[in-house]
């Protein structure tokens, strides 16, 4: 209590700077007058008096530096004169400050927006009340619908239900529906269509993650009961914020999906975005309104019909494992209460097999995070690395600017100063410029969030990942900072301190000071070299692994094809309504007819786009049910198009009608596996396994066509067969138009021609066949560009660090140079001498860096495509490019020690 | 000559504290004067390190300061003990006391009590 007051007061006194010192001056005079005064009366002369007075009150300036210790924070007060020395110091070397704050800056905005995303993508808790508590059934984040018994990632919407009411260990129980529905619909009488983003849940969703409404009320129970009438959204609050203005009167607005009219009933929290990181839904409604939704998604009844993610909240006390135990309990119990369950051998075998994995929802879900995580692991290395070769620089510049202030630090130590207090003010300077670094780099931050987010979106919306500035980063961004600044700060501060005050003060050029710091330049200096190998490895193997992947063959060509989305649910038509089909004739008919147009035709996939899959039977051929067959509905032009080769047979026409025989295309690789020897043209087969045909219709084949890629780039051959649409109900997707003009003349004269056929149509994510396949790996082409950059950004440190120390050394040897020469050296043979010792340094870099690096390649081998992680060629390149540009460093000073004037040297000592 | 005592920074407070109780309010030199008088000269001080002191106790609370006139009638700073700077004085002494006392009987003790 005491001591708080006392500190309070310290405190207080320190921040309004209020010093007793006129107050102490008036108090000792007095003091001294009336002991002066009792003097003279014991009889002493007046001088006398005084000169006792004095003598008996002690040293004054002593008395007033312990007096004002006592009033204000001493500590704080030296820090801050420190800081102040240390912002002088630095502002009288300027191009010093700015290069170490620049190099500061981009190391730590880099280390920064790198941690934001990781963050934001594998760190950060759903923002829902008590996160830990909230599991998922089922490890593997897949997404569709299947139909396959006991499946333990998707569930239907009555085995939902029945586990909401059987499970003993959730409190709260939720379904997500797995797709979300990208659908187009209208907000309040406006005449365009707006995409809007819906997923839908169950009744159950908001309570279980313990979210309330910003404004008006969530979905709950009721709305979930009865299937079709509840006609009811809640918006996100961007969504709310960006159509409809913050508009507080819900009840004023609706938004038409379909042929559906849906009242908007609450606002969601702005920090809200759903379950799933990076898909942000605009809306959410509840899954009894399933089939009103675009695309109309069917089979809510349907015990077999597995399409939902189920989620829980776990009651109080209850462990995963305990939950794992009951969910594994109720599992089989409701399966085998399904009447219509199809009780084969097969499907018995895999309910017997059957496990449910429960994982926690803590963070989640995440498709960023399956293909990201290793990505940004990676990146976080590397941008690690880099701010780790910018802290040797820095420790090189220090070290030298130390030697130069050596005669600066040496006074100070005679003047009294500790060695300690030196070092805390060399610290002193270095957390100065680390804090400006750091303040700079979070302005960069900033800056390069927006840019990478940009390059990990695929379409034309950036994904929505917050990885603005929080406390959390801001945490992360100060400890860097500060670690840097202890990391490049100490040794120098450390070298500079153990300097005698004599030799210094003598000469500033005593022996013990070159001998001292060059072998720790030189370590600094080939460190970086060792670590910028490992970067500039790693930029190679990733740049090769994108070309590899560019070059990789798809089958199809991907050059010279635009391909958009259409949403053809907007005119209310059903899949099977002949007037659909109508309208994707008329349109392909009208863009086939535009100038600089070869070939139209609509698709329901192209490439990584998802699937339709499913087993086939086909007779004489043993059954395989392990025989994914991916299918895809195309028009009549697709394999113009695609410029996908007919091997066999002949191509859809104008005579393959709804009435006329169903016809197929299937892929080489099918044709040799899956069907009988011989010719397959004319062959039949049924499409899925015989326990549950859709329909009893026979697909003949009429024709074989090449491989293609189908889901990704890297992919293994796939089961691949086309169905004419004309045959095959599809309602919306894919559009490609091979051109012979420009992208930009074909893409506004199509999307012209769309709009003059329907101009309600909405068009989305315009683009080329060639993008959409880069996008696929996307994650390879952010990995290379960015371990390309900072590769490059390490090399160029390390020049320059090089190139430092090089120009220090003959600075500090001129005199010698100048001996030699005036012996009667070469002047190529000085400069020669200067080029060998930084070759010297660069080998001996590459080969402490080596087994750093071929380590580091096998970390990230399972990352790269057609080459190894210690692949020779690009070994061979990171080196030469090291070497390269190291001599360049290397170069300037080399020429200035051949153009040393022995007579200039020589007078200089 | 006798060898003069140096005062430790505790004792010298609590002496501070003594002198304001017997006299009450007093400038910077009356209780300087004082100590020096009590002490018969066996205590130097420094008479200015008193200053530090008297503010640390000021700044504890345990002391008051106001501007007054002195005996010349020129300003001076008097100190005056607070109700809490009389209650720490009483513990600090029956402290003080009882370590002395120990200390006291400790040192008279004869080999016979030790043993």
């Amino acid at each position: 209590m005491k001591r708080l007051k006392r500190l309070w007061r310290r405190t207080v006194n320190f921040a309004v700077g209020r010093t007793g010192d006129r107050r102490l001056r008036e108090e000792m005079d007095e003091h001294v007058a009336l002991q002066t005064e009792e003097n003279i009366r014991a009889g002493m002369a007046a001088d006398e008096a005084r000169r006792q007075a004095l003598l008996k009150i002690g040293p004054v300036e002593a008395l007033r530096e312990s007096y004002h210790a006592e009033e204000g924070l001493p500590k704080i007060e030296t820090v801050l004169q420190d800081s102040s020395y240390a912002l002088r110091m630095l502002g009288k070397s300027p191009v010093f400050t700015a290069i170490a704050v620049i190099t500061l800056a981009l190391g730590i905005g880099a280390n920064t927006t790198i941690f934001s995303f990781l963050d934001a993508v594998m760190l950060r808790s759903l923002p829902a009340k008590d996160p830990q508590r909230l599991v998922k059934l089922g490890a593997e984040d897949w997404n569709g619908i299947t139909d396959s018994y006991a499946c333990t990632e998707l569930y239907s919407y009555p085995f939902y239900r029945q586990f909401q009411r059987t499970n003993q260990v959730f409190s709260d129980t939720a379904a997500i529906f797995s797709l979300t529905n990208d659908a187009h619909g209208f907000i309040d009488n406006r005449s365009e269509s707006e995409p809007i983003k819906v997923q839908m849940v169950s009744g159950t969703y908001f309570q279980t993650l313990g979210v309330p409404a910003a404004l008006g009320r969530v979905i709950n129970e009721n709305d979930d009961s009865t299937e079709g009438n509840h006609a009811v959204v809640v918006i996100s609050n961007a969504f709310w914020k960006r159509r409809l203005g913050r508009d507080p009167s819900l009840l004023n607005h609706k938004i038409k999906l379909g042929k559906t009219v849906f009242g908007i009933v609450g606002v969601a929290p702005s920090e809200f975005f759903g379950t799933t990181v990076g898909v942000a839904p605009d809306a959410w409604a509840p899954l009894s309104m399933t089939e009103s939704i675009p695309p109309g998604w069917t089979g809510r009844k349907e015990n077999f019909s597995e399409s939902l993610y189920i989620l829980g909240r776990l009651k109080p006390g209850i462990t995963m494992q305990e939950a794992t135990a009951n969910v594994n309990v109720v599992f089989p119990q409701i399966l085998h209460s399904f009447p219509d369950a199809k009780l084969t051998p097969d499907n018995l075998a895999s309910l017997a097999r059957a496990h449910v994995q429960l994982e926690s929802m803590a963070r989640g879900l995440s498709y960023l995070r399956l293909s990201y995580s290793e990505p940004l692991k990676v990146l976080m290395v590397i941008v690690a690395l880099v701010l780790l070769i910018a802290c040797a620089n820095l420790a090189n510049l220090l070290l030298a600017r130390s030697t130069a202030r050596a005669r600066e630090l040496a006074l100070r130590n005679a003047l009294g100063a500790g060695r300690m207090r030196i070092i805390r003010q060399l610290l002193t300077e270095s957390l100065v410029l680390a804090l400006a670094g750091g303040f700079l780099g979070i302005a960069f931050a900033s800056l390069a969030s927006r840019i990478l987010l940009r390059m990990i979106s695929s379409g034309q919306h950036a994904v929505p990942l917050d990885v603005s500035l929080n406390v959390r980063l801001l945490a992360f961004t100060f400890a860097v900072t500060v670690c840097t600044a202890l990391l490049f700060g100490t040794l120098p501060s450390l070298r500079a301190t153990r300097l005698q005050p004599a030799d210094s003060l003598h000469g500033g050029r005593g022996s013990s000071v070159l001998g001292a710091r060059t072998p720790i330049a030189k370590t600094l200096v080939i460190s970086q070299v060792a670590i910028s190998l490992v970067l500039m490895m790693a930029a190679c193997l990733f740049l090769r692994t994108l070309v590899n992947l560019h070059r990789a063959d798809t089958g199809f060509s991907r050059e010279n094809v635009l391909r958009l989305d259409i949403d053809s649910t907007v005119t209310g038509y059903k899949d099977n309504d002949p007037r659909l089909k109508e309208l994707f004739r008329q349109i392909e008919e009208r863009v086939r007819a535009l100038p600089g147009v070869q070939a139209a035709s609509f698709s329901a996939f192209t490439f990584n786009e998802g699937s339709w899959n499913t087993s086939i039977v086909v007779p004489d051929m043993p059954l395989d049910l392990r025989a994914n067959i991916k299918h895809n509905i195309v028009g009549n032009d697709y394999f113009n198009v695609m410029k996908i080769p007919l091997i066999a047979g002949r191509s859809f026409g104008p005579e393959d009608t709804s009435a006329s025989q169903h016809v197929a295309i299937i892929s080489e690789h099918m044709a040799r596996m899956l069907f009988p020897a011989g010719s397959p043209i004319g062959r039949t087969y049924k499409i899925g396994d015989p326990n549950d045909f859709e329909t009893v219709r026979e697909e003949q084949v009429i024709g074989v066509v090449k491989d293609v890629k189908f889901g990704g780039v890297t992919e293994q051959t796939q089961y691949l067969d086309y169905l004419p649409y004309s045959q095959r109900d599809w309602g919306f997707g894919d559009f490609e138009v091979r051109y012979t003009s420009s992208f930009g003349e074909t893409s506004r004269d199509v999307q012209q021609a769309i709009h003059q056929i329907d101009r309600t149509l909405p068009i989305e994510n315009v683009t080329t066949l060639d993008q959409q396949v880069a996008a696929s790996y996307g994650d390879q082409m952010v990995i290379a560009r960015l371990s390309a950059f900072f590769g490059f950004i390490a090399v160029f440190l390390s020049s320059i660090g090089l190139y430092g120390i090089m120009s220090y050394l003959v600075s500090r040897r001129t005199s010698e140079i100048g001996v030699r020469m005036a012996l009667g050296a070469d002047r190529s043979v000085v400069g020669w001498q200067v080029i060998r010792e930084v070759s010297i340094w660069i080998l001996v870099g590459i080969a402490v860096g080596l087994p750093i690096t071929l380590e580091g390649g096998r970390l990230v081998g399972k990352m790269l495509y057609g080459l190894s992680g210690s692949d020779p060629s690009s070994l061979a390149a990171a080196a030469f490019v090291l070497l390269a540009a190291g001599l360049i460093a290397g170069y300037l000073p080399a020429r200035r020690a051949a153009r040393v004037d022995p007579v200039v040297a020589l007078r200089c000592e | 000559m006798r060898q003069k005592t140096d005062v430790k920074q505790g004792t010298l407070a609590l002496m501070i504290l003594k002198t304001l109780e017997v006299l009450g309010p007093l400038h910077g030199y009356g209780i300087a004067r004082r100590i020096e008088q009590i002490s018969g000269d066996l205590l130097s001080v420094n008479q200015g390190t008193l200053y530090p002191v008297l503010l640390r106790l000021e700044q504890e609370g345990a002391i008051e300061s106001d501007w007054g006139a002195s005996e010349n009638n020129r300003r001076a700073r008097y100190y005056r003990l607070t109700r809490q700077g009389r209650r720490e004085l009483q513990s600090e002494v029956e402290g003080w006391h009882q370590t002395t006392e120990i200390m006291a009987r400790f040192l008279s003790a004869k080999t016979e009590d030790l043993s």
